[in-house]
């Protein structure tokens, strides 16, 4: 129990109600180490963080470079009148949401699962082997791994074999994998799971060290089997991290990535592969239209504030885990 | 060892060292005084013989050589020693445009710029210094060798912002080999006892009667590049085939200059079809459409391809890998690919070759605002144009590089030949020089009548060959490649793909949106049954009518005449 708990600060306004700035002041000078060593985050937070939002003004011009500010044209939301007007922006806003949702979705499911079974495992080595492999794909760049997976499912890859083989189709019938717009969500679902899931599995591993062992001693003792443990111990137990996982991660619902999709992307899956990052970049940055690519820019930072807000505020409503 | 002895040796390296420390300073110091000191505008007279010595930055937007400076080459040392002019290179790594627009952003340039396709990025921006008057006065090679496309190169606003990267001089000679072709394994047209080939059908039908023979060793008939950019290596065959040179989107009538798009033509419909049938026959690659360039390459190399299109700068690594190969064991001189001049209809004459024509005005090399002294730089660019500096950057020093024969023909020895790799070819500088420089282009002629290309020299372009080579273009009665292509027409205009585009423009809307389009309709037409072919063709046309390919096609031949005409003048 000791090493969970945090060792508890001295009560330092217990008896005399001091003013909360003199408060704050006393307690800035006890922790003066720490807020010294967060000074050159902050500077970096606010040089990189805060001052582009600066150029969020481009997206309410019609912006040419090397012009001064002063020198732009202003033409206010028309940018935003062309992308909302646009089949195609709705349809990559479509795709991108799917993708993400897909990929929200599986990774914590898989991660998950599998670190309950990797918790489970006993044999050390065994456990390490797998752990090492499932982390692996993790450090390949998604340049090489597009190249694995476009490999893997060419006509003459090993799917493709392996369903011939099996008698599923007939040889010279090879299945097009990526040429088939509707299979590219399950591809690239498929992929970002083989490619993370082991290293999404490392928090919840270090989660599940946290857990009391007393715990499982007693669920033992109340006659809980393996399985039962796991869903009435394991589970709970790191479900706070889980919860902050998931808010954070819903944060990002819109960005879906953009290696996966722009290397396994083609002209036949385009319906379903292109998402908002391939927009911004084939309609904004190649036509250096950069007002529309900031306008579509925006879009996605506000979305994915309010979209973060909200789930922190439903974490916190259900009296769960949050991110503030 | 005695105590003195070690105080002598001490002060010994204590005057080695401390005279060594002297003179590196020394060299430094005059280094520096000769690297970097501005010279007085008035001092650039051309009377003026010696001049200080100064170093230009220069970026490069081609990703090509590692970066370094021309003077540690012999040729840039030569050049060095005549006009005082050392330039850094700097070869763009990464994105092209996020580095020119942090330059525009920054308002910072390198002395001399050449930005590639970003050029109109740095137009805009008014990075560039107008030429005229420095061209006026201290450019009568400039004025020589692009004299008359001096007026093709102006800007909208009357100036000249930058150099196009090369001028066609003198005499025209054709390149020694095709840019582009339906090629085929040779193998193949050994079989069949090397027929003449002209048609599509010809073409196809000789694939096809091989495949047939040879069925169980596992062979593709054709392959197609489509992947990203690359796409336009299946997308511009109707083009050739109708017996137009590659003017990217459209084809151009040389009798009244008009210039038509052929995205949805019947021309277009008849390529695919095609396609269609091999594929419905099991000759074509299927995985054409979803390969990127790299699987694309290896399948070339890998024997099993019968055939395919595309121009030769593309295919280069492949084929040369394939040269190689079968130069260590001609036993393999049958899996290397030879080029067929391949039309739709018997007789109609090919455009493989490019045709002397205009400039290609989007691509250049220019002086910008941040540039010390453009004097001198444009001064070095007039020095490069003059015969010497042009035979020096191509063929490299007499004696050295190439030999002169008692006719005045310049040609190479086998032991120079084997000496020119490309480690020389770094070291010499002919990588540095060999391209994106104000220079006379491929296909000039020097004033001697020499090829100032010196592949395209048919002495030098015999020596390269196999036996194995001379016996095959034996067989057809040539002694190089392109003597199997019909001649070219001369088109003033040409390339329509080097037309200066306006960023955001509706031209590029149209390019862009049409190659989104085909990008999405080749491959389902190619790759469906051809019962359905005619349906999948209609629901195309349908979307294709909803672009202003009217309006693209008046643009463009808008710009086609203008240039004609310029070039009547």
């Amino acid at each position: 129990m000791d090493k969970n708990t945090v060792p508890a600060l001295p009560r330092l306004a217990a008896s005399k109600e001091p003013g909360r700035i003199r408060l704050f002041c006393r307690k800035l000078g006890q922790q003066r180490a720490l807020a010294v060593m967060s000074v050159p985050f902050l500077i970096w937070l606010i040089i990189f963080k805060y001052l582009p939002l600066w150029g969020w003004s481009i997206a309410f011009q019609d912006y040419k470079p090397a012009k001064k500010f002063m020198e732009q044209t202003w033409i206010g939301l028309e940018h935003f009148k062309f992308l909302f007007g646009d089949d195609r922006f709705l349809r990559v806003l479509r795709n991108t949401l799917a993708m993400s949702s897909i990929n929200l979705f599986f990774g914590f499911v898989t991660a998950i699962t599998l670190a309950l079974l990797l918790n489970e495992i006993r044999n050390i080595a065994f456990k390490r082997v797998v752990q090492t492999v499932s982390y692996l794909p993790h450090f390949i760049s998604w340049v090489v791994a597009a190249s694995i997976i476009q490999t893997t499912l060419s006509p003459d890859g090993t799917i493709n074999q392996l369903l011939v083989g099996l008698g599923f189709i007939d040889r010279g019938n090879e299945i097009l994998f990526l040429g088939i717009p509707e299979y590219f969500w399950t591809i690239f679902g498929a992929s970002s799971v083989w490619k993370d899931i082991g290293w999404n599995t490392i928090v919840y591993l270090a989660a599940m060290t946290t857990i009391d062992p007393t715990q499982y001693e007693a669920a033992e003792i109340d006659g809980a089997n393996r399985f039962k443990k796991m869903i009435y111990v394991t589970l709970p137990g790191i479900k706070s991290v889980v919860i902050v996982l998931l808010i954070m991660n819903i944060g990002y619902l819109l960005e879906s990535g953009f290696e996966p999709q722009y290397l396994l992307g083609n002209g036949m899956n385009v319906d379903y592969s292109e998402n908002i990052d391939i927009f911004v970049l084939k309609y904004g940055i190649a036509q250096s239209n950069f007002s529309l690519s900031i306008a579509a820019g925006m879009f996605k930072t506000v979305v994915s504030f309010i979209l973060l807000f909200l789930a922190n505020n439903a974490a916190k409503r259900m009296g769960e885990a949050r991110l503030y | 060892m005695g105590k003195t002895k070690r105080i002598w040796l001490l002060a010994l390296t204590a005057v080695v060292s401390l005279s060594m420390v002297t003179a590196c300073s020394g060299t430094n110091n005059a280094k520096k005084n000769t690297g970097t000191t501005e010279p007085t505008s008035a001092a650039t007279t051309e009377a003026e013989p010696k001049q200080d010595k100064v170093t230009f930055k220069i970026f490069n937007g081609v990703a090509g050589s590692k970066d370094g400076n021309t003077n540690e080459t012999t040729i840039g040392k030569l050049l060095e020693e005549q006009t005082g002019v050392n330039f850094k290179l700097e070869f763009v790594v990464g994105d092209l445009n996020t580095k020119i627009g942090t330059m525009i952003a920054a308002n910072d340039y390198p002395d001399v710029l050449i930005p590639d396709a970003a050029i109109e990025e740095v137009l805009n921006a008014g990075a560039f210094i107008p030429l005229d008057e420095l061209i006026e006065q201290y450019g009568p090679n400039i004025k020589r060798v692009y004299g008359k496309s001096l007026n093709q190169m102006r800007s909208n606003d009357g100036k000249i912002y930058f150099l196009p990267i090369a001028a066609q001089v003198n005499d025209f000679i054709p390149e020694p080999e095709a840019g582009a072709g339906f090629w085929v394994q040779r193998r193949v047209l050994e079989e069949a006892g090397y027929p003449k080939i002209t048609t599509l059908d010809q073409y196809i039908e000789l694939i096809k009667n091989y495949r047939e023979k040879h069925k169980d060793e596992n062979l593709t008939g054709l392959v197609s590049l489509t992947h990203d950019w690359r796409f336009f290596a299946t997308s511009n065959p109707p083009m050739h085939l109708m017996g137009y040179p590659n003017d990217g989107n459209v084809t151009v009538d040389t009798s009244t200059w008009e210039a038509k798009t052929y995205a949805g033509s019947e021309a277009t419909k008849k390529w695919l079809k095609v396609l269609n049938d091999l594929n419905a026959n099991g000759l074509f690659d299927k995985a054409s459409f979803v390969d990127n360039y790299d699987q694309y390459i290896a399948k070339l190399t890998s024997h099993k391809v019968l055939g395919f299109f595309d121009y030769r700068w593309q295919v280069d690594n492949a084929l040369n890998v394939l040269k190689d190969a079968a130069r260590k064991d001609p036993e393999l001189d049958g899996y290397k690919y030879f080029p067929l001049p391949v039309t739709f209809e018997e007789g109609t004459p090919d455009a493989y070759l490019d045709p002397p024509g205009g400039l290609v005005t989007n691509r250049g090399i220019g002086i910008t605002v941040s540039a010390k002294d453009p004097v001198r730089i444009i001064q070095f660019f007039d020095n490069m144009l003059t015969e010497e500096n042009q035979t020096l950057m191509s063929w490299g020093i007499k004696g050295e590089t190439y030999e002169v024969n008692e006719e005045g023909r310049y040609h190479r020895t086998q032991e120079q030949i084997d000496k020119i790799d490309e480690a020389f070819r770094e070291s010499f500088g002919f990588k540095y020089f060999s391209w994106n420089w104000p220079m006379y282009n491929t296909t000039s002629t020097l004033a001697n009548g020499n090829a100032k290309n010196v592949a395209s020299q048919p002495e030098v372009f015999q020596m390269t060959l196999t036996d194995k080579d001379k016996a095959i273009l034996d067989k057809y009665g040539v002694q190089t490649y392109s003597q199997l292509f019909a001649e070219p027409v001369p088109r003033p205009y040409f390339p329509a793909w080097g037309f200066a585009k306006e960023q955001n423009s509706p031209e590029q809307l149209w390019e862009a949106s049409k190659d989104e389009l085909t990008k999405k309709f080749f491959p389902k037409l190619v790759l469906t049954t051809p019962d359905k072919f005619e349906t999948v063709w209609e629901d195309y046309m349908k979307e294709f009518g909803k672009l202003d390919t009217a309006g693209y096609e008046k643009w463009t031949t808008e710009q086609v005449k203008a240039k004609v005409e310029l070039a009547n003048e």
